[in-house]
């Protein structure tokens, strides 16, 4: 596989419990992103790319540490590769001018990618599977939940979110605001 | 070079090859190597597209998202080609290709490749697309790589052939569409097959019950009052009783109506017997082949589900299932004739009254079925509010110690109050609605009932002929008895499609293949020597993630081998491939030159003997946990057993020593008592290769340097494969692996990865000089 191509991270360096140990602190630190030390850049791929205190990283990522709660705060931006890393955390993406806060939304949207159902037009139960026939910010959209399980989730009293048989995510943020024939479709699930 | 498939250019839709030709991308001749459907943009957006490789071009295509479009995801028909005019094309030199992967987000993923250094995000795709894009990019990079062409894996075939649905399980293929609802009927009918007598007698009491039940307004209405009370000189006639004794007629009624009586009662019993036998015998063999099933099912059936609830909800299932079979199913028979026979016995007695009767039944049917789904749905929702209340109740029971130290008695009896709460409104909620049932049904039949009365009241009056006092009880009787078949059978279509579900459940856990099939015809090995290689070996528990990267190792026989890793670098899977638990998805593993594959279970973990990380232990006592293994095991092999694993002073400290029952889990043992017990009963199964995966985590320094002292004298003459995050557990070992990112990193003795200054080398540096610094060592 591809990233088994890259060395090995650590691999051949003299051994130094003093750089250790420094490694260790940085860990245990929690650094703050700021307009001021931080500044992030759009790669030619269309990846991300930040320079904070003078490091640079080629590529990062951005996620939400409270994702179903903080969209635009509480983020931990971090280094992409198997041993992922954290750089640091942006408290509040305000702080950051309307470009950066463009590019970093851009990330997030494609990482917490979960179309938001906005009608349900049908739901068939069959033999331990339910078909749901949907229409969602994101279009029309078919697809497959297994029933029984935890594949309905209430994050909160109106607010649920479905996971189909691939784990791909559908969000309904607020119950009430389906028309009741819908809610009776869903009844199976709240 | 393997032969190309010809089909990559039909698979495509034609007007994004014209689309190609036309801007220069695709020569007229030139073949398609590989490519994939992709269904999302790297923007976040549904758009569909295909990554393809042709000639020397990597070529991303995409259509802009439209959203009229039905986004299609596993499960339903057959997808539709994506067809446009607006293709948007990026193309890459192969040449240029470094690496290509997938890489998880959190709702979808994402196909990403390295070009000159720069990593490029491709294409974005749904989850549904994960495992085919996947199986393209490892084509495509081995391709890029190598140059040589290698075709990539052939799709599944995941369509249901009979009415082309996608199967939502691949590995069962069973289309929960088109699923022989009579099948599943008749299969859970085989069940009963071994109780037949039971049954029949059932079904001839349930018999008996209804035709008696029948007689009986006739009893009380005409016979009673028509004919002994009206004193009808021809019914004594019939009887041969001397004229005028209508007190011997009486008597012989009244008998007659107490035998009934009694009879009715007697068959009850009889039938409750008979129910409660076959019942109790049905479930017990439907979970015995459940459990059966289970135990040869692959460790990745459970690993993919949550097998606490997966279990409970069989075992009711089964439960369920017999249910409907004893306490519904004879009775759709009986009801319907019941039904039939009534209506006959109304329409001879009184046509117009039965007209009445049945006027407001269509009323009746229709209400029923508006409202039965309700009622279905609140079922459910009472079995999950059940669900939450008892999760809440095991959770602090099991963490009854984090809640007191926290001091969170209060929140924990809040939370509990509150599941408390929605249980109660859900129980409210069924009980307002059956009682909502209870009094629709029971109003209509007093209007049919007082319909009826004051109809005959009419026609008694009106001293019409085919009307008597007792014809008019007999027919308000037969009224009276037709609302119960009635309202059973308004609501069987619900209980066949509840029980059939559960069938269905119960039946996709016998059905399920096991991942790791054993071989038909194994081979054997005379005499085991214990050499184990490994070739290629690639493993992933999910699609896109692999744990093993093309590993090579070579044991000889009776080598003790030592892997050393940081947690989670593939160790233990490592391992875990060894003993079959998982098949590689690439590559091969040898034991004395045979592929694991090749042999019998139990010649392979006869074999190999694992004690792991996380100890197990069954309930009962001791000695039968060491000899668990081996059942035929002396009392003095497991003394012995015992006392090589270090275990036999803590044992004899207990209070019956061996026959100390222990608990489920071990409960009153500590870990490292725990480890120490499947230490011993891996040495009592005495295998020729053993596996130590962090076997001494949980002991303290002494004890550990007590087993390793046992630990010597049992790898002698075997192959022993040891992981440790303590090195200095392996200081004996003859060879060593570092295993990092699940790939072997370092190899070699001791001295070598010392003097290399590798990852071995900063690992024991680490673990002299934290130990050097605490004073310990």
């Amino acid at each position: 596989m591809a990233r088994g191509m890259r060395r090995p991270e650590g691999a051949g360096e003299e051994f130094d419990l003093a750089q250790m140990d420094r490694e260790m602190e940085e860990m245990l630190r929690t650094r703050y992103l700021t307009k001021e030390n931080a500044s992030f850049q759009r790669t030619g791929g269309g990846f991300l790319s930040l320079t904070v205190d003078g490091e640079s990283y080629p590529r990062i990522s951005v996620a939400r540490m409270f994702p179903f709660r903080e969209k635009e705060r509480y983020l931990s931006i971090r280094t992409v590769n198997e041993r992922s890393k954290e750089i640091g955390i942006v408290n509040d993406m305000a702080d950051f001018d309307e470009e950066t806060r463009k590019m970093l939304r851009e990330q997030l949207n494609l990482r917490y990618f979960t179309p938001i159902i906005t009608k349900v037009v049908s739901i068939r139960d069959e033999f331990g599977y339910s078909y749901w026939d949907v229409v969602t910010d994101h279009g029309a959209c078919r697809f497959t939940v297994r029933m029984g399980g935890n594949s309905v989730i209430h994050l909160s009293d109106t607010r649920i979110l479905v996971m189909d048989i691939d784990e791909n995510r559908f969000e309904i943020p607020n119950l009430e605001k389906l028309t009741s024939a819908e809610r009776k479709k869903l009844d199976l699930f709240i | 070079m393997e032969k190309k498939p010809k089909s990559m250019r039909e698979k495509l839709p034609g007007s994004l090859l014209a689309c190609l030709k036309e801007q220069g991308l695709l020569a007229g001749k030139e073949e398609i190597l590989y490519q994939t459907a992709v269904d999302m943009n790297t923007a976040g957006e549904y758009a569909d597209g295909y990554i393809l490789v042709a000639g020397e071009r990597l070529i991303v295509a995409q259509l802009p998202p439209d959203k009229g479009r039905v986004h299609i995801l596993k499960g339903y028909g057959d997808l539709a080609p994506a067809e446009g005019t607006d293709w948007v094309f990026r193309a890459f030199a192969v040449s240029a290709l470094e690496g290509i992967w997938v890489e998880d987000c959190v709702g979808c993923s994402l196909l990403v490749a390295r070009l000159e250094g720069e990593e490029i995000p491709l294409a974005a795709l749904s989850n549904f697309r994960k495992r085919s894009v996947f199986d393209f990019a490892r084509a495509v990079e081995g391709y890029a790589r190598d140059g040589e062409y290698k075709p990539q894996r052939e799709e599944l075939e995941d369509y249901c052939p009979r009415c082309g649905r996608m199967y939502p399980n691949p590995n069962y293929k069973v289309c929960p569409h088109c699923v022989n609802r009579k099948s599943i009927f008749l299969r859970t009918l085989r069940y009963f097959k071994p109780y037949w007598r039971s049954v029949l007698i059932m079904f001839l009491c349930i018999l008996a019950t209804s035709a008696l039940n029948m007689v009986w307004p006739y009893l009380n209405g005409t016979v009673l009052y028509d004919r002994v009370l009206a004193k009808d000189e021809g019914f004594l006639e019939g009887l041969g009783i001397p004229g005028g004794d209508f007190a011997l007629a009486l008597l012989l009624v009244v008998l007659t109506m107490f035998l009934t009586k009694l009879v009715l009662l007697l068959a009850q019993i009889l039938q409750s017997v008979c129910a409660s036998r076959t019942v109790i015998n049905v479930v017990r063999d439907m979970k015995r082949d459940i459990f059966k099933m289970m135990a040869k099912l692959s460790i990745s059936f459970y690993r993919s589900r949550q097998t606490g609830t997966l279990m409970t909800r069989v075992m009711s299932d089964a439960d369920r299932v017999t249910g409907f079979y004893v306490d519904n199913a004879p009775y759709i028979l009986v009801h319907g004739l019941t039904i039939l026979f009534t209506v006959a016995v109304m329409w001879s007695l009184n046509w117009q009254m039965t007209i009445l009767t049945l006027l407001l039944l269509p009323l009746l049917v229709v209400v029923s079925i508006f409202l039965q789904p309700r009622v279905w749905v609140m079922f459910g929702k009472r079995h999950r509010a059940e669900r939450s209340l008892n999760n809440c109740v095991s959770d602090n029971l099991t963490g009854a110690r984090v809640v007191k130290a926290f001091g969170q008695e209060k929140r924990e009896i809040g939370r509990f109050s509150g599941y408390s709460e929605r249980l109660k409104r859900s129980e409210v909620t069924i009980s307002y609605w059956q009682n909502y049932f209870q009094l629709f049904y029971g109003g209509a039949q007093e209007l049919a009932a007082t319909a009826v009365w004051a109809l005959g009241t009419v026609l008694i009056l009106r001293r019409n002929e085919s009307m008597d006092l007792g014809v008019l009880i007999t027919f308000a009787g037969y009224v009276g008895q037709l609302q119960g078949p009635m309202r059973f059978l308004a609501q069987i279509s619900h209980r066949i499609a509840d029980s059939m579900n559960s069938a269905q459940r119960m039946f996709e856990i016998m059905d399920a293949a096991p991942e790791v099939q054993e071989a038909e015809q194994p081979k054997t090995l005379s005499q085991v020597r214990g050499e184990v290689v490994l070739e290629h070996v690639t493993f992933g528990y999910e699609v896109n993630r692999m744990v093993l990267k093309n590993v090579n190792m070579r044991i000889p026989a009776g080598n003790t081998i030592g892997i050393v890793g940081r947690s989670g670098a593939g160790k233990s899977t490592l391992v875990n491939l060894i003993s079959r638990m998982y098949d590689p998805q690439e590559g091969k593993i040898l034991l004395d030159g045979v592929d694991v594959k090749e042999l019998s279970f139990k010649e392979l973990r006869g074999n190999v003997a694992l004690v792991s990380q996380d100890t197990y232990i069954f309930s009962g006592t001791v000695a039968e946990n060491i000899a668990y293994s081996n059942t035929d095991a002396s009392y003095w092999d497991i003394v012995e057993a015992a006392k090589q694993a270090g275990a036999h002073e803590f044992i004899m400290n207990l209070k019956d020593g061996y026959d100390t029952r222990i608990g489920a889990s071990g409960h009153g043992l500590s870990g490292g008592e725990k480890q120490r017990i499947s230490i011993a009963r891996a040495i009592l199964a005495n295998p020729r290769i053993l596996i130590l995966d962090e076997a001494t985590a949980s002991v303290d320094t002494e004890t550990e340097r007590l087993i390793q002292c046992s630990l010597n004298h049992l790898t002698k003459g075997r192959t022993t494969i040891s992981i440790a995050h303590r090195l200095s557990t392996l200081r004996d070992a003859d060879y060593l692996f570092v295993i990092d990112n699940g790939e072997i990193a370092e190899e070699g003795v001791h001295q070598e990865l010392e003097n290399k200054k590798g990852i071995y080398y900063k690992l024991l540096e680490l673990q002299t000089k934290a130990l050097a610094m605490r004073g310990v060592e």
